[in-house]
């Protein structure tokens, strides 16, 4: 594979009518994600509506669109074939003579046809059959492991993910039809609250194919960025995309909830903090893994404390990342205050980005339905963690506490451009790699930030060497114009050295500074000459992180 | 995103979203048939006789308007050459449409086809429609593959056929929108039997658009 996107075989000319052409085309695709987001905003805050407009209370019959009432002769409304709610006359789309679908499931199906979703269906459909979603995720596994090397491998994982979305979409219409039957038989009394709760259950559903969706997207716009990232390490784009697919692998018992709209909006209940966990972190510098053993917790307060019923889980998540690649869960453990998971759980991640990484492991009680009761949480700066140190990797209790406020629930999406450029200095005796004239563009909500930069270059020794640059304040197009030097590196170390470059806000008054995106360089090729490069700053997460776009330096 | 960049290649063609659908459509064939003019001729209505190497791959942008809808299309401009093949096929996977071309003035790039219409096969998705186009077809004088043989292929393929002219503007828009077309209809076609809950109800004549009026008292 590696070979296969390799660009050395060009002349330099064509390798910069190439980028070019990468460049643009990747306007375009943002673009068109940006429409395709909106698309699809439009759709869930048209399936809310009906939800969200009921100031009286809800009536069993009533439009499951308009919530205009129904009634017993005249306008009775029917059941919509796509979704299985009774609507009204008027919140029809009719199809043909013989068949309309309700507006919502008229607008799913728009959505679909507008956002070229049907063409990804198509190819899912080469795998009938498979309903089983965890046989399917195992066979998935396999293939990843089988084609690890071989050619078919980005298409294999498409094919993975594609067919994925559509199991996805068959388990949320089946939900779909579930909470419905309900809703016509118990009629849910008055509880409003709830049946909003429920109907966002199974919007969640959807929502997480449009997940799906977009890490699907991300995988396929790897491969085509891939030209362009064979400059720095062809293989490395490949456990990228493992790391990507295994995250979401995990969450196998419980994918509908691989987007947490209630427990992330602070939609959850909450409980008296009592009670410890038992878990170990350890690094294996070998595999590049970060490995968490949740052993167990005790003395939990009880979710439900009138009912004395607790069915703990434990929820990780590789902060500041909160995307679902970032999140892992344990099983849920029925009527005990003292579970035991005894689950080990693993995140592929470079040992440099570990120090901009918090790892907040939370308890949570699974009540009925979505409702969720928040149990405690333990939050560890990994920075300060030496995994170097035995004694570090053993067991060890931890006290459970509350939710930190705000401060890191606030997850804003920072995307920007860095402007570095790069020289090699080779006069006779000392050596050195000097990056300049660094420029931050774009960068989203930076106007109250204190920013500076952090670089780091790793050593093929697997040494690091960490330069920090000078804080900007409340700038909203930050130039530090900054100098990093490295000194003593010879060019033949610069071959298989890599650099990291962060942006990071500093932080008034806790330890920790905010991570904001960054970009990793692949030093490979050409050295000697100096280049400019721009690419774009990621987004919060890790693989983004080690994304970017790799360029000669 | 909007970067310094964006300007370079002007705020028309990166950040307009005002249209309906996006197809990606990628045109291939063997070295000089004429992709890329083809392409100039349908997107700037331009023609240069030089014959310029593509480098790898380049693309256009293009906002059409059809069926009522408005349909921007990406289409991708190959190198024919066999060096950039690696880079080439690399696009192939999310490409709603092939135009497979061949000069009908040059024996071989006929006979390549069927090499092509493989690497289709073997790189693309099963649903992506392919049109065969015979290029150049201004220059009647050095015909060396007729019309029928054309045909022929394209029929024993199961793609459809056009003999086009980019130099003097003879059927280009004609394929680029015929290709269209065919997408929609495999759309409207996935559409309708995609949803396993329609297609349990009775299955109704063809929705060629979407665009259906709604009737208020239409209860069955």
């Amino acid at each position: 594979m590696a070979c296969e996107f390799n660009l050395n075989f060009l002349k330099e000319l064509e390798q910069e009518a190439v980028l070019e052409v990468l460049h643009r085309d990747q306007m375009v695709r943002k673009t068109e994600e940006e429409r395709i987001r909106k698309l699809k905003l439009q759709l869930q805050q048209l399936r809310w509506k009906g939800a969200r407009n009921v100031s009286h209370e809800y009536q069993e019959r009533s439009c499951a669109r308009c919530q205009k009432s129904l009634g017993l002769l005249m306008n009775r409304g029917a059941v919509c074939n796509g979704c299985s709610h009774r609507v009204c006359s008027e919140c029809r789309v009719c199809l043909n003579p013989c068949l309309w679908k309700c507006t919502v499931c008229y607008a799913h199906g728009d959505v679909k046809v507008k956002a070229g979703e049907w063409f990804f269906e198509e190819r899912a459909k080469k795998y009938p059959g498979e309903a089983n979603i965890l046989h399917f995720l195992t066979l998935g596994i396999s293939h990843l492991q089988e084609l690890g090397q071989s050619k078919s491998f980005n298409k294999s994982v498409e094919n993975l993910f594609l067919s994925l979305t559509t199991h996805i979409k068959k388990i949320s219409k089946s939900q779909n039809d579930m909470a419905d039957r309900h809703l016509l038989t118990t009629g849910y009394g008055q509880n409003v609250e709830r049946r909003k709760q429920r109907r966002s259950q199974s919007d969640t559903a959807i929502n997480i194919t449009s997940r799906v969706f977009i890490l699907l997207y991300t995988v396929s716009n790897w491969n085509q960025v891939k030209p362009a990232c064979s400059f720095c390490r062809g293989v490395e784009t490949h456990t990228k995309i493992l790391v990507l697919s295994s995250s979401l692998l995990h969450c196998e018992g419980s994918l509908y909830s691989l987007n947490s709209t209630c427990t992330d909006s602070g939609n959850f209940g909450k409980a008296n903090i009592t009670g410890e966990i038992e878990f170990a972190i350890r690094y294996i510098f070998k595999a590049c893994v970060l490995e968490i053993c949740i052993k167990g917790c005790k003395n939990l307060a009880y979710g439900e404390e009138k009912k004395k019923k607790c069915n703990p889980y434990v929820k990780v998540y590789l902060l500041p990342d909160k995307s679902p690649r970032s999140k892992w869960k344990t099983a849920v453990k029925k009527s005990t205050v003292d579970p035991e998971f005894n689950e080990t759980l693993k995140y592929k991640i470079e040992y440099s980005q570990l120090e901009s990484r918090q790892l907040q492991i939370s308890v949570w009680h699974a009540g009925s339905l979505k409702y969720r009761v928040f149990l405690g949480e333990v939050v560890i700066p990994l920075a300060a963690w030496n995994f170097e140190e035995n004694s570090m990797q053993l067991f060890s209790w931890y006290q459970l506490k509350p939710k930190l406020e705000k401060h890191e629930e606030d997850l804003i999406q920072y995307g920007g451009e860095l402007l570095v450029s790069a020289r090699l200095t080779v006069p006779a005796q000392c050596k050195n790699f000097q990056f300049e004239g660094m420029k931050c563009s774009k960068i989203s909500n930076l106007a109250e930030l204190s920013l500076f930069l952090g670089s780091c270059l790793t050593l093929p020794d697997q040494a690091e060497v960490k330069r920090k640059s000078p804080v900007l304040k409340k700038e909203a197009c930050p130039q530090w114009k900054h100098l990093f030097v490295f000194d003593g590196v010879t060019p033949a170390q610069l071959q298989q050295s890599c650099l990291h470059l962060t942006v990071w806000d500093q932080s008034v008054f806790s330890s920790s500074d905010y991570f904001l995106g960054g970009a990793k360089l692949g030093a490979t090729g050409k050295h000697c000459h100096l280049k400019t490069a721009q690419w774009s700053l990621s987004p919060l997460s890790s693989q983004r992180v080690n994304k970017g776009f790799g360029f000669n330096i | 995103m909007a970067s310094a960049t964006d300007s370079r290649y002007g705020q028309k063609e990166s950040s307009d979203q005002n249209f309906d659908y996006m197809f990606k459509i990628l045109i291939i064939g063997n070295s000089s048939v004429g992709k890329t003019s083809f392409l100039f001729r349908y997107a700037d209505d331009s023609f240069t006789p030089a014959f310029v190497s593509t480098v790898g791959i380049d693309f256009k942008v293009k906002t059409i308007y059809r069926n009522d809808k408005r349909i921007k299309l990406q289409i991708w401009d190959t190198a024919g050459q066999e060096r950039y093949r690696t880079i080439t096929t690399a696009y192939y996977r999310g490409a709603m449409g092939f135009i497979l071309m061949y000069d009908i003035t040059n024996e071989e790039s006929f006979n390549a086809v069927q090499d092509w219409s493989t690497q289709i096969k073997t790189y693309s998705w099963d649903n992506a429609q392919v049109l065969l186009v015979g290029n150049k077809c201004d220059m009647e004088d050095e015909r060396v593959v007729s019309s029928e043989k054309g045909r022929q292929l394209a029929e024993h393929l199961g793609f459809e056929f056009f003999e086009a002219s980019a130099k003097d503007n003879i059927n280009v828009k004609q394929t680029f929108e015929r290709l269209v077309d065919i997408i929609c209809e495999k759309m409207s076609e996935s559409l309708d039997t995609a949803d396993p809950a329609v297609t349990g109800a009775k299955q109704g004549p063809q929705l060629t658009d979407q665009q259906a009026p709604p009737h208020q008292d239409c209860a069955c």
